[in-house]
């Protein structure tokens, strides 16, 4: 008896969770739904507005050519990010000297740095380098971040070294005893890293909007930022923007879910 | 073996169209900006509302396309919030090859940064626009050391507009509310909330729009000539303060947390009426089920302060050009459109609700048609008469921080703090971010 | 080591080093200089005396004010999200669970809408005339003006940042979980503990190099809180819910810019990150 009353708590608790986690998400795509008007009513029934107000966005926005920006930017800082990072972390434990610990120690200090302050001289940076409006002006800074070094670094502890021992009998490079026996080992814990590269890049506000100057090159939450920006703003319309942004990085995350959990787990053994 | 060829051909299939995007995108990265592109007929711009400023310029292009066929603009939509820190941005890096040929800035940020910025802008005085043509008030924000730098766009001009429908049922008319105190006011809007349930306004909690009207309207500002602050000790700033805390105690005014919260009340009908620019127009005629029941007059004006008049203004935009700019072209096209061409204003003013700043629009017969939505009246004849009386505001180079500080002092009075104290450690606190 | 492995090593870890150096180190490098000049716009000159500018950081009552609200959310707001994340995470756990996916899937799902969209989610919501005031007016509560006062605007941005980095957090402690022997919960189950005495007595000390991870992540992403401030309550009302990054960014883009005051401030939140960091782990080793 008592032992189904604490499994009814249980359960009542991630119930209420549950719905405070998901409420926002379906007043989201509710609103999408419905008019401006609606909206500001919280009205929280679907609507017939959907349409329009995706006819609408597409007229005042180019969502298209957002999308395309956000996945690139997206896409290529987490294929980048992996490679850099990986090898690092795999690097630090793999050859580990009292040198390299102390580097590691130096480089979680970057984690600490607040953005704001380092913005000027990384924008005079890339300015210099003529890279303004570039993509690669908003990947290359969050290619190497030490949390994903860390990550890595810890799940290698678990990578058996005698593999390592084993493949150099053989007579494989380093390079390749990296891409060829870490690598598909691994696999966790790079949907982790991924997926968490993903979400901060897809996301990322701050930086885009002061390095991508042209429109053609705007980002999802940017074209987000400029439809609350008039004097007159269509919430319908808003949020099913909202949802467009939002929609890629759920699905990653729905999809990559459980290597997703596991590659943490490896991490933190 | 096959599970790493699995890999690396989905890598290489999912790197192929960003690497493709990349490159398309950097090719051209060094030149984001203006009128080096080496396209001499082309224009890039800067401006945030695709419904009002960026509607505005879109007709001015086609302007200026009948006589230069060949002519161009590159508009890239960009909130005020983001286009200061870009200004900021490239000033302090110096990238001004990334700056566009024009951008659009509030007025009341345009001294802060033609001050801290000179190099972002070119100054006009050659530019051959007529600088007369414009409300002194109004050409008064972009102009620094007797040199112009902005061409007015849109005309920030207060108005006050009113449900008539709500006043009727409590017996009144907007011709009661024209040319009034704000004691007058107090008085007839705590009738109609008495007899009706509807406040007359409503705005945002913590912002100070409707003190810095009440503060204009008199003339007054929050610094002297020597741009020295004022907030201590002013006169006009506590009567504004007083009669401001007295339309929230009485419940006349409705304070809400947000803008989009403000445009609701009056268009979901739960406030009667609204005080702000002439901008504010298109935002009340989305509610098109109010129709014909809205009406346009000025404002309430201050008790007991010498200068108060019942006019003011809110907001306000001018067009600079930037010193990357086709400095000949741009020039210009500014001259033959915003201040020069009645056509431009008479098209975008019934679409946009844009009033011109440039006086010979006021004289074209789109100004005289009257407005359905507002029952028939002529409002924009009406706030061009109203922008003519507008009093000068000084808004100087620490604008931002002083109403920022004056948002705060409001916000501790309403929660019960002594406004003396408050408004002394405003002024504090403006003098600290001087020093 | 062998010597050529090392070389190795250090060679695979260069190009991520070097990337940290260049956008984050030189940068900070740069931003110190800045910090020791005063001045408006790009017309710095090296300040007299040369901490000048943090010297000014003692008497600015909005920079004490937005250090305030900082550890506010720091103190109140952080050890809830890890005690909620810990809970959940163990009752995720728990073998006999039903609908395991659907329960990790619907609490990590917030962490994965932007900043972005999720205030201006939380804004609409907390409106005056919005969802919640509805919600409470039909059990008879009086609308509340959520963000127009200073401790509901706190409340507000509080409940956002649990909303979502709570199911964030949660993926870790899920992870330091399946790494814990359940043994020991059984053991302690036998000898008679209930579920509440286990969880803190023997769940909770085995995840301790958890919470220290998720404790410093989250003191970090505490003290640099920008975007929550700026797009949900704008840091008002009267900076009531203003971040020390916000403000930072107030000083640098907003105002009239005085990068070098800015880059103190910033240089402050570095030093804070740092310590609070220090001492976390000092803690988190102490009780070994």
């Amino acid at each position: 008896m008592i032992r189904k009353l604490r499994g009814a708590g249980g359960y009542a608790f991630l119930t209420i969770w549950t719905l405070f986690s998901l409420f926002p998400l379906y007043f989201m795509a509710v609103s999408a739904t419905n008019t401006s008007q609606a909206v500001l009513s919280s009205r929280l029934l679907p609507g017939l507005e959907l349409f329009n107000n995706a006819a609408k966005l597409f007229a005042a926005q180019n969502v298209g050519a957002a999308m395309l920006s956000s996945f690139a930017i997206a896409v290529g800082t987490t294929i980048l990010a992996l490679i850099v990072t990986s090898i690092a972390g795999y690097a630090f434990e793999v050859y580990h000297s009292r040198g390299k610990d102390v580097l590691m120690g130096v480089l979680l200090l970057a984690m600490m740095i607040p953005f704001a302050a380092t913005m000027i001289p990384l924008f005079q940076m890339f300015a210099k380098i003529g890279m303004v409006n570039s993509l690669f002006a908003v990947i290359i800074p969050a290619i190497s971040t030490p949390l994903l070094i860390l990550l890595f670094r810890q799940s290698t502890r678990s990578f058996p070294s005698e593999l390592v021992e084993a493949a150099r009998m053989d007579g494989l490079g380093e390079l390749a005893i990296f891409a060829r026996i870490y690598v598909p080992t691994m696999r966790a814990t790079f949907a982790a890293a991924g997926v968490i590269t993903f979400l901060t890049a897809w996301n990322n506000f701050l930086w885009p909007r002061v390095i991508l100057i042209k429109n053609d090159v705007q980002t999802m939450p940017m074209l987000i930022s400029n439809l609350s920006a008039g004097y007159v703003t269509d919430y319908g319309v808003l949020m099913l923007a909202v949802l467009f942004a939002s929609l890629p990085t759920m699905i990653v995350f729905f999809v990559l879910q459980r290597q997703f959990a596991n590659g943490i787990t490896g991490a933190i053994k | 073996m096959k599970r790493i060829t699995k890999i690396a051909v989905s890598a290489v299939a999912l790197a192929m169209p960003v690497a493709l995007v990349l490159s398309g995108c950097s090719s051209d990265g060094g030149n984001g900006g203006g009128g080096d592109n080496g396209d001499d007929n082309t224009l890039t711009v800067w401006a945030w509302d695709p419904n009002f400023n960026i509607y505005a310029m879109k007709e001015a292009e086609k302007i200026y396309q009948k006589d230069h066929p060949d002519f161009k603009l590159d508009i890239v939509e960009t909130p005020w919030d983001d286009l200061q820190t870009k200004l900021t941005t490239l000033a302090q890096s110096q990238s001004f090859g990334e700056l566009p040929d024009i951008f659009l800035t509030q007025n009341n940020a345009f001294q802060k940064n033609v001050i801290n910025y000179p190099d972002l802008f070119s100054g006009l005085g050659d530019s051959g626009i007529d600088f007369s043509e414009f409300p002194k008030a109004v050409a008064d924000y972009s102009t620094v050391d007797g040199v112009n730098y902005g061409v007015p766009f849109d005309s920030g001009t207060a108005i006050g507009a009113y449900r008539t429908d709500v006043l009727a049922e409590a017996g009144y008319t907007v011709a009661d509310f024209t040319d009034i105190t704000w004691d007058d006011f107090l008085t007839k809007a705590k009738d109609v909330l008495a007899k009706t349930g509807k406040p007359l306004l409503s705005g945002q909690a913590g912002s100070s729009d409707m003190i810095m009207m009440m503060l204009q309207s008199a003339g007054a500002s929050l610094f002297d000539n020597d741009g020295n602050p004022t907030i201590a000790d002013n006169a006009a700033l506590e009567q504004a303060i007083s009669t401001y805390t007295e339309l929230v105690k009485s419940g006349v005014f409705v304070e809400v947390n947000s803008w989009d919260e403000y445009i609701g009340t009056f268009v979901n009908g739960s406030v009667a009426g609204t005080i702000n620019g002439v901008w504010i127009v298109g935002s009340i005629q989305s509610a098109a089920d109010q129709s014909g029941n809205w009406a346009v007059t000025n404002l309430p004006k201050l008790d007991g302060v010498p200068g108060a008049t019942n006019y003011s203004a809110n907001g306000g935009s001018s067009w600079a050009v930037s010193s990357n700019a086709n400095v000949e072209l741009a020039e210009d096209f500014l001259k033959s459109t915003f201040a020069g061409s009645t056509e431009l204003y008479d098209t975008i003013l019934p679409k946009a609700g844009a009033v011109a700043n440039w006086i010979p629009a006021g004289g074209s017969s789109v100004y005289a048609q009257p407005s359905d939505f507002f029952g028939g009246q002529a409002i924009f004849a009406d706030v061009v008469k109203f922008g003519a009386s507008v009093p000068s505001n000084n808004t100087g180079v620490y604008y931002y921080e002083a109403r920022d500080a004056v948002s705060a002092a409001i916000t501790k009075i309403i929660g019960g703090a002594d406004p003396k104290d408050a408004l002394a450690e405003a002024q504090s606190t403006v003098e600290f971010a001087m020093g | 080591m062998d010597r050529r492995l090392n070389l190795t090593g250090w060679g695979f870890l260069l190009p991520a080093a070097l990337l940290i150096v260049i956008v984050s180190f030189v940068p900070m490098i740069q931003a110190f200089i800045l910090s020791l000049q005063t001045g408006r716009g790009t017309r710095l000159t090296f300040a007299d005396p040369l901490w000048y500018n943090y010297q000014r950081l003692l008497g600015d009552e909005i920079f004490k004010q937005t250090l305030l609200n900082t550890f506010i959310y720091l103190i109140i707001q952080v050890p809830i999200m890890l005690v909620l994340a810990m809970i959940l995470a163990s009752l995720l756990n728990n073998p006999r669970l039903k609908w395991k996916g659907f329960w990790r899937t619907a609490i990590f799902l917030p962490a994965a809408v932007s900043l972005v969209s999720y205030s201006l989610v939380f804004r609409t919501m907390f409106a005056n005339d919005g969802f919640v005031n509805d919600a409470i007016g039909i059990f008879g509560v009086e609308p509340v003006n959520w963000l127009g006062e200073p401790n509901t605007a706190r409340f507000v941005l509080i409940l956002g940042l649990l909303w979502r980095w709570t199911g964030y957090n949660m993926i870790f402690f899920l992870a330091g979980l399946q790494n814990i022997d359940s043994s020991t919960i059984e053991a302690a189950r036998i000898d008679g503990a209930n579920a509440w005495q286990t969880f803190w007595r023997v769940t909770v000390p085995q995840l301790r190099p958890i919470i220290v991870l998720t404790a410093i992540m989250s003191t970090n992403g505490t003290l640099q809180l920008f975007d929550e401030s700026w797009n949900l309550t704008k840091g008002g009302p009267a900076y009531a819910s203003m971040t020390m990054s916000h403000y930072l960014y107030e000083i640098s883009f907003q105002r009239n810019p005085n990068f070098g005051y800015g880059a103190a401030l910033s240089y402050v939140i570095l030093i804070l990150v740092a310590i609070l960091a220090f001492i976390q782990l000092k803690v988190g080793d102490k009780r070994d």
